[in-house]
């Protein structure tokens, strides 16, 4: 990879040993005047970040944009706010992988060695990789066709195109990303930034507030059974659900009385986020009376690999909805 | 079981141990061990630890437990007794084939045995073919129970968490498959007009694929191969005998046959797809294997020890290659006590099944020869009297 790419890829080993390499001192960085554009630069990446997308700005030169990634992440740290954190993981993997979908062959193997997913390219041009790379990356993106059941798995490797292969590496980005984060920042640095981070505390908070009075009214969340919680979770961390799950969870919420307005807004999080069709088919599944479809019982969550932390008390029940009776009326009593 | 009967079968247990001690796991000081006992209600002895063989032996000969078994994962801490101070590194791969998890299995001990052998040698085709994995990799053994194990200590699979393990089950069982990637119609255009054409995939293909294009075929064959195939044909919803005709020639093509190993079905395009819905109900119970599913998917699992007793029949957990699973006879090979007779209460009414010999006992005083008597006990469905000689 040519190092003028770099700046693309500010995540990867050799990335951070250039920067390590240029020996910039960080609270020069940090306060200097040579690098107002730097922490201006970092400032939109994160402000981006949380409202979805980083745009790309070609305005700054190389240098300016590979240490605003450091910068960032500092004041990521510095809020050490788990929403935020995640949010701003997710995003620059997203950036990463609009880039990478454009690199040619080679560049994006680079990549992926770096990040541990391994791939040679077969004579008709798919990344070819061995299942356990694949489902380490697969595992996270629910939609059914990233299921490894359905792929072509011969020995132990699974062929994919370039695409797929570069929104595996997305995963794998972000993890890498968002499992390094908090970094361990002194306090003069986040003082140093302090005026950014009261702006982007500000943005964050009023992007929270907006999930949550879409959030949950008095749905009494502390009730759910496991695998909702998990679903919820992954819904808002921006991961795809698959079909399955978002029935199992739509459903669920809506009888126990959200509103359709509120469950949609949950999955306004998720990547590729459609207002409109996420709409459809919430209302779908609500009906005209709000519970038109009963939501799936133990058995069939299961199945379809959504059961997830079952506890003690899911040896008692066979339906979500019973869990969440169980515990309300167990809450009240005490 | 009463007290002498718990006496009798720690004494033939640790006079076994004492000449045929378990076997240890690789990486055994990061390794768990628990241990059930005979005493009733004694519960379950968890978070032990050995450095090495001996120590294991010297506890197992001291405790005689009724079962052993050792983590399937890997920790740094073996012995501690919270999951976090534990730290796990990582964990075996590991697939249960139990009769409890297979449709209509026969009532027999030794009919059950030999359909859950035949899932497992699916199973085993599915770990080598699709997986990847090296015969040698692959360590079999019989349960002791109603059933086999897989281990898998392949360093690319220690790590995987439950979630992609899931993934793992998923495709020996074919959860989540998707029907609508599997036979598709594909237009393709010709000189001046478009045609559709039934695609299926080939045999060539590997994985699901190969495997749904045999059956299919095999599917098919079966029906025309049928003395009254026309018949059969027509009791389909939407073939009428013409149809029917045109799909025995078909397949009684060798050209066309040829076409449809590699995934051409266009010569039977005017089948309706409720058709091919149908079959594929009916093939892929037949691929899909069955196991314990949460076993695979749980990371922190216990498993019986190798060479270690089944407390609940008295037979040994044996290790197997994939040549000797095939000539395996799990109710003569995993038989290892003698032939002393003795005497014994029967609680309730049971068929033994050991040795190729059958014995039927009814409630009372019965006798019956050690490795039999030990079984019975074993199930709670004996209670011992004395040794006779
Ligand atoms: S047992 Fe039922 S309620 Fe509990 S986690 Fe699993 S699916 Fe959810």
């Amino acid at each position: 990879m040519e190092i003028d790419k770099f700046s693309n890829y500010p995540f990867l080993t050799r990335t951070v040993q250039y920067v390590a390499d240029m020996g910039t001192p960080v609270d020069n960085i940090l306060t200097s005047r040579s690098f107002d554009i730097t922490r201006y630069r970092a400032r939109s990446r994160v402000l981006q970040a949380i409202h979805g997308d980083i745009q790309h700005d070609d305005t700054v030169n190389f240098t300016v944009e590979l240490l605003s990634y450091a910068v960032a992440r500092i004041m990521v740290s510095c809020l050490n706010d788990a929403f935020l954190t995640r949010r701003y993981s997710l995003a620059e993997a997203k950036y990463a992988y609009h880039m990478m979908k454009q690199e040619n062959n080679e560049v994006l193997q680079e990549i992926g060695e770096d990040l541990h997913i391994v791939a040679s390219v077969t004579e008709s041009g798919l990344f070819y990789l061995h299942f356990t790379d694949y489902i380490r990356g697969a595992v996270r993106l629910r939609s059914i066709q990233w299921k490894l059941v359905n792929r072509i798995l011969n020995s132990g490797y699974v062929s994919i195109t370039k695409e797929e292969y570069a929104r595996l590496l997305q995963e794998a980005v972000r993890s890498r990303i968002i499992d390094a984060l908090p970094l361990n920042v002194p306090d003069e640095f986040c003082q140093a930034l302090e005026k950014y981070l009261l702006e982007i505390k500000a943005s964050v908070d009023i992007s929270r507030t907006e999930f949550d009075e879409a959030g949950f009214g008095n749905v009494e969340s502390e009730h759910f059974p496991p695998c909702i919680v998990h679903l919820i979770s992954n819904a808002q961390g921006g991961i795809n659900l698959a079909h399955s799950a978002r029935f199992a969870l739509t459903s669920f919420l809506l009888n126990i009385g959200m509103s359709v307005d509120q469950v949609v807004s949950l999955f306004n999080v998720s990547p590729d986020f459609n207002e409109e069709k996420t709409r459809y088919q919430v209302e779908h599944i609500s009906g005209s009376t709000g519970t038109a479809y009963k939501p799936p019982s133990c058995t069939t969550l299961i199945t379809y690999g959504n059961c997830y932390g079952k506890d003690k008390l899911c040896e008692t029940i066979r339906h979500p909805l019973n869990y969440y009776k169980r515990k309300k009326k167990t809450g009240s009593a005490k | 079981m009463n007290p002498s009967t718990v006496l009798f079968l720690k004494r033939k247990f640790q006079g076994h141990y004492k000449k045929h001690p378990p076997q240890s796991p690789p990486q055994l000081n990061q390794r768990e061990w628990g241990f059930l006992m005979f005493d009733p209600g004694s519960g379950m002895y968890r978070h032990k630890a050995f450095y090495n063989n001996q120590e294991m032996h010297e506890y197992i000969q001291a405790m005689v437990p009724a079962h052993v078994y050792h983590s399937t994962a890997y920790y740094e801490h073996p012995s501690a007794s919270t999951m976090k101070e534990k730290s796990w590194l990582g964990a075996d791969l590991i697939f249960d084939l139990d009769a409890d998890h297979l449709p209509n299995v026969p009532d027999s001990y030794k009919d059950m045995l030999k359909s859950v052998k035949n899932e497992t040698l699916n199973l085993i085709d599915f770990l080598l073919y699709d997986f990847g994995f090296k015969e040698n990799e692959l360590h079999i053994a019989f349960s002791g129970g109603r059933g086999y194990h897989i281990h898998i200590r392949d360093q690319k699979v220690l790590r995987l968490d439950s979630a992609q393990r899931r993934e793992i089950v998923d495709y020996v069982s074919g959860t989540g498959l998707n029907r609508d990637r599997i036979f598709k119609k594909k237009t393709i255009e010709g000189d001046s007009k478009r045609s559709k054409v039934l695609m299926f995939p080939s045999e060539s293909q590997g994985g699901w694929g190969k495997l749904i294009n045999r059956k299919i075929i095999t599917f098919l064959q079966i029906l025309v191969d049928s003395e009254d195939a026309e018949k059969n044909l027509i009791d389909f919803k939407a073939i009428g005998k013409k149809k029917a005709i045109k799909i025995i020639d078909t397949i009684n093509s060798p050209a066309q046959l040829e076409q449809m190993k590699n995934g051409n079905f266009s010569a039977l395009s005017f089948i309706p797809a409720d058709f091919w819905e149908n079959a594929l109900d009916q093939i892929i119970p037949t691929i899909k294997v069955n196991i314990d599913e949460p076993v695979t998917a749980d990371i922190k699992r216990l498993i019986r020890a190798a060479s270690s007793l089944h407390g609940k029949t008295g037979l040994k957990v044996i290790p197997l290659t994939l040549d000797e699973l095939s000539r395996f006879e799990p109710l003569v090979d995993a038989v290892v006590f003698g032939d002393n007779e003795i005497m014994i209460n029967v609680i309730q009414p049971s068929i033994v099944e050991l040795k190729d010999e059958r014995f039927e006992v009814e409630e009372g005083r019965n006798i019956l020869p050690e490795y039999a008597a030990i079984y019975l006990m074993c199930k709670g469905a004996a209670e011992f009297m004395e040794v006779l000689k």
